[in-house]
């Protein structure tokens, strides 16, 4: 439109502008189409509908009612565009002509861009958090207001700079809103030199700050330099709050900066900032009993949900005015976190950014694998995990340093010497590693997408290793005396065929354990899944023992060619703790597999049957993606059944597994002690397997006698082992 | 526009959440079950379901799933006043004939005695009888009594989707699998 709408006065309760006239163009003309309108709705009876080649009823779902508030994005509000609400003074500068007013809504609207930039990190669109401030969406306008100028650069730097790295981490799908960024003003010209104009504000506040308690006797300020705001009895305050914001923000910056040099370089810097940040976020909480207590006045409301530290409401923000740019969800208005909640969020943002940080790039597949999956116990939010991704998996090698084929040949404790044979050359040695790659990668996100993604893995992992296995046979087949390089390469296949099925079932096991993290299991299906995990643990506890022996043989035969002596004899026949590990959950899981089974088959109760389906479908669902893939092997409804249709209370009697784990538990802490999360686990492991072994004990003599006895499970000691617990109902 | 629009019906259902006050006086026997008839029970559902959720739907998207499969939404009566609906669909999706519930709601008053069930049930044996293979549909996490309900049907958790709804809550897939149809010798 060349020319502008005429608006009526802006209504002053706040209803949208009426449009007085639109002008027409040189080639449009207006014409009233109501009685048009009119005449259409007379012309359907109630139930029909106008077909159109092109629309359908499915495409009809998406017609917007236009005018409807929760469905119209494009709807007018408060203000038609930005400029308007700039022309109505929704967001003024400076703020107000009273310095001090003007103080403290500077800091509130810092406050409140921390709130939204914590509701952003949450899962909630950009353009409906951190921009719908209205200084940020025409940063140029604040160039007058220094303080206010710097700190929304630094802002729009900082969403640039994490915008980047969760889309160079590119697993975050279901969080995909995060990183709309269409539309959005998040490119500034000079933002690389935000730091530099924070730092001047930072001084000048400083040296305001100095001169105010060195003077605070003679009240009196040197002459150059011009008091912060009108009320000299606020200055201190106001200057400390002030800094500690400004700091936290610098010093974020230089946190982000530094964790995205390559190699890990920065890691050390980083956890400096990292500390830097955690001071500032203390003071900045500790300033917020001074703002409350400035002003005459008190806010309304609950003090704890409001989205600043002096409880009053932000000037220059309008969610509504980007809701065309936060599609695809239709508008609705988003609850910004509470100031005391966002600064909660950034404390375990830094804490999880610290963990990543202290981690020492260890070049062990089977170690950095542990990391992951206990730093994700902590549920990191997806700015961490997208840094830790990014950390792990650079220029398609291991911390941007270690190629995937070195990394696996230690991994299948290969000789050093052989992580550069030319064998990986071979295109399923090339296609193993983009598989380890992308484990990396799927093991650092989300706990609900990681699992989906893994079990459409194990199709990959059984896919690798045929090929694997047929290369090896093609080329080696019956040879018995070879060459020397030929006797090399057989053992890169042997070693890595037998690492890649050890890796297989421990994603499996990552699967069907994840399962009770996300609560997909109900009670009645819990048997069946124990007795999957029981086979899973079985081959992977095989699979790990060998594995062991084979590094052991390789160690030895990089060691000193020294006899054997009976020492070492006798280390090498004991079984490894990693292996006893794996057989205190073999027996956890084959206990629980009895004990469930003998409940369903004794107890009416527990087995409820459903109308629709049988328990053999609910196997082939839980378990497709396990079977297709073969993992294990021998593996299936029937066989299942076969185990446990004779549990009864009296076989259940005779042998008691879980002393077999309290037993396992005990012996293997010892091996552990310089390993905390193991010893840990290993306590919560002990603790299972003695309130089951007293549970399996009271079922076994009450169970078919007492009808008021009631079973169930909880997960209070280990996160995927349920605690029986019996109860008189 | 599609993608919005499948992201609004994700299912908002609060349906079995049942509150010991102002429950209704009533024999199940008293509640009449009734299969989509036409036009005229259309304004029954949108007005249930609008009650019930805070999100309405367009009257298009009711359309899409009364007109397409008529025998697959039902209304439960109690003395002459709609108290209860179902709304669902059926079609091919990745090489399976699938069935998916979109909408349940039982008013609170009505709720607790099974009538959600019987709704879910009829629903679901028609789409056995049509041929479908599976039955699918989201609950949020939170929603135990839904999750109750389904569970008691054969439905098992599929997957688990994280922030599935616009204001952060996870979802449950659930899925329903038939059995294989028995061999006619």
């Amino acid at each position: 439109m060349a020319d502008k709408p005429v608006y009526e006065e802006a209504s002053i309760d706040g209803q949208p502008p009426k449009l007085a006239s639109i002008p027409a163009s040189d080639t449009t003309v207006w014409a009233d189409a109501s009685p048009l309108l009119q005449a259409a709705c007379a012309g359907l009876r109630d139930g029909e509908l106008i077909h159109g080649d092109n629309f359908n009823l499915f495409a009809a779902m998406s017609a917007l009612e236009i005018m409807d508030p929760k469905m119209d994005s494009g709807i007018v509000c408060t203000y038609y565009s930005i400029d308007e609400a700039i022309e109505n003074g929704a967001a003024p500068i400076p703020i107000s002509l009273d310095s001090t007013i003007d103080v403290r809504c500077t800091i509130d609207i810092m406050d409140h861009l921390l709130a939204c930039e914590a509701a952003w990190h949450k899962g909630h669109s950009l353009a409906q958090t951190v921009f719908s401030c209205i200084y940020l969406l025409r940063l140029d306008r604040t160039a007058p207001h220094a303080l206010l100028h710097s700190y929304c650069r630094i802002i729009r730097a900082t969403c640039k700079a994490v915008v980047s790295v969760v889309s160079d981490a590119r697993t975050h799908e279901e969080e995909d809103l995060f990183t709309m960024t269409y539309g959005l003003p998040l490119n500034g010209d000079g933002d690389d030199k935000c730091l530099s104009i924070l730092n001047a504000v930072e001084e000048t506040i400083s040296r305001q700050l100095r001169a105010c308690k060195a003077t605070s006797s003679k009240r009196r300020l040197p002459e150059d330099l011009e008091p912060l705001q009108s009320n000299p009895n606020l200055e201190e305050g106001f200057c400390k709050a002030l800094l500690c914001r400004l700091r936290f923000r610098k010093h974020f910056f230089h946190v982000l900066s530094c964790m995205k040099r390559p190699q890990g370089r920065g890691l050390e810097s980083a956890r400096k900032h990292i500390a830097s940040c955690l001071t500032e976020l203390e003071s900045i909480l500790k300033s917020a009993d001074f703002l409350r207590s400035c002003f005459d006045e008190s806010c309304e409301g609950d003090i704890d949900d409001k989205t600043t530290a002096s409880g009053f409401e932000p000037i220059g923000f309008d969610a509504m005015l980007n809701s065309r740019l936060s599609a695809p969800t239709p508008p609705r208005a988003i609850k910004i976190l509470s100031w005391k909640k966002a600064v909660e969020y950034f404390v375990k943002l830094l804490h999880d950014l610290d963990v990543i940080c202290s981690y020492s790039l260890d070049p062990h597949l089977e170690s950095l694998l542990r990391f992951v999956v206990q730093f994700q116990k902590s549920q990191p939010d997806l700015v961490a995990r997208s840094h830790l991704q990014l950390l792990l998996v650079q220029d398609g090698k291991l911390y941007g340093r270690d190629p995937f084929f070195a990394v696996i040949n230690k991994a299948a404790a290969l000789p050093e010497a052989t992580k550069n044979h030319d064998i990986q050359k071979n295109e399923s040695f090339l296609q193993l590693g983009m598989l380890v790659m992308n484990l990396l990668k799927i093991l650092c996100t989300n706990a609900a997408w990681q699992r989906r993604k893994l079990g459409k893995f194990l199709q990959d992992w059984r896919v690798i290793y045929v090929q694997l296995e047929l290369a090896f046979r093609n080329e080696y087949g019956e040879v018995s005396s070879s060459s020397n390089d030929e006797n090399k390469c057989m053992k890169i296949f042997q070693h890595i065929l037998l690492w890649v099925e050890e890796q297989t079932y421990w994603i499996a096991f990552r699967f069907l354990i994840l399962g009770f993290e996300l609560e997909l299991y109900s009670t009645g299906e819990y048997c069946m899944v124990y007795w999957y995990l029981y086979a899973v643990l079985i081959k992977l506890t095989e699979k790990t023992h060998l594995m062991m022996a084979v590094s052991h043989d390789t160690a030895k035969r990089k060691g000193k060619k020294k006899k054997d002596s009976p020492k070492d004899l006798a280390r090498e026949s004991r079984i490894p703790p990693a292996v006893l590990f794996l057989q205190c959950y073999i027996c956890l899981a084959e206990g629980l597999t009895m004990m469930l089974a003998a409940l369903r088959n004794e107890i009416p109760v527990f087995h409820s049957p459903s109308p629709f389906n049988t328990e053999h479908e609910k196997f082939v669902q839980h378990f497709e993606l396990l079977q297709r893939a073969c993992i294990p092997d021998h593996v299936s409804y029937p066989s299942y059944k076969e185990s446990t249709t004779h549990a009864r209370f009296s076989t259940l009697a005779m042998y008691n597994y879980f002393k077999d784990a309290q037993r396992i538990a005990k012996e293997v802490k010892s091996s552990f002690s310089n390993d905390p999360e193991r010893l840990a686990e290993l306590r919560k492991l002990e603790q299972v397997a003695e309130h089951n072994s007293v549970a399996q004990n009271v079922i076994c003599r009450l169970g078919a006698l007492d009808p008021s006895l009631k079973v169930s499970f909880e997960f209070s000691h280990h996160p995927f082992f349920a605690t029986v617990v019996v109860k008189r109902s | 526009m599609l993608l919005q629009q499948q992201k609004e019906t994700r299912g908002r259902e609060r349906t079995m959440e049942a509150k010991p006050e102002e429950k209704a006086e009533f024999e199940e026997a008293e509640i009449e079950y009734v299969s989509y008839g036409g036009e005229h029970h259309l304004p029954l559902i949108m007005n249930l379901v609008d009650q019930e959720l805070s999100e309405p739907y367009s009257i298009f998207t009711y359309r899409y799933f009364v007109y397409l499969w008529p025998q697959l939404s039902f209304l439960a009566f109690h003395k002459g006043k709609c108290i209860g609906t179902v709304v669902c669909k059926m079609g091919e999706h990745r090489n399976t004939f699938r069935g998916y519930i979109a909408m349940l709601v039982v008013i609170k008053p009505y709720r607790g005695r099974g009538i959600a069930t019987e709704l879910v049930t009829r629903s679901i044996r028609m789409m056995m009888e049509s041929g479908c293979e599976e039955v699918t549909l989201e609950a949020e996490v939170t929603n135990k009594g839904a999750l109750a309900l389904y569970g008691r049907l054969g439905f098992i958790r599929a997957k688990r989707l994280f922030h599935y709804y616009l204001n952060g809550v996870d979802a449950f897939r659930l899925k329903l699998l038939f059995p294989p149809p028995r061999q006619v010798l």
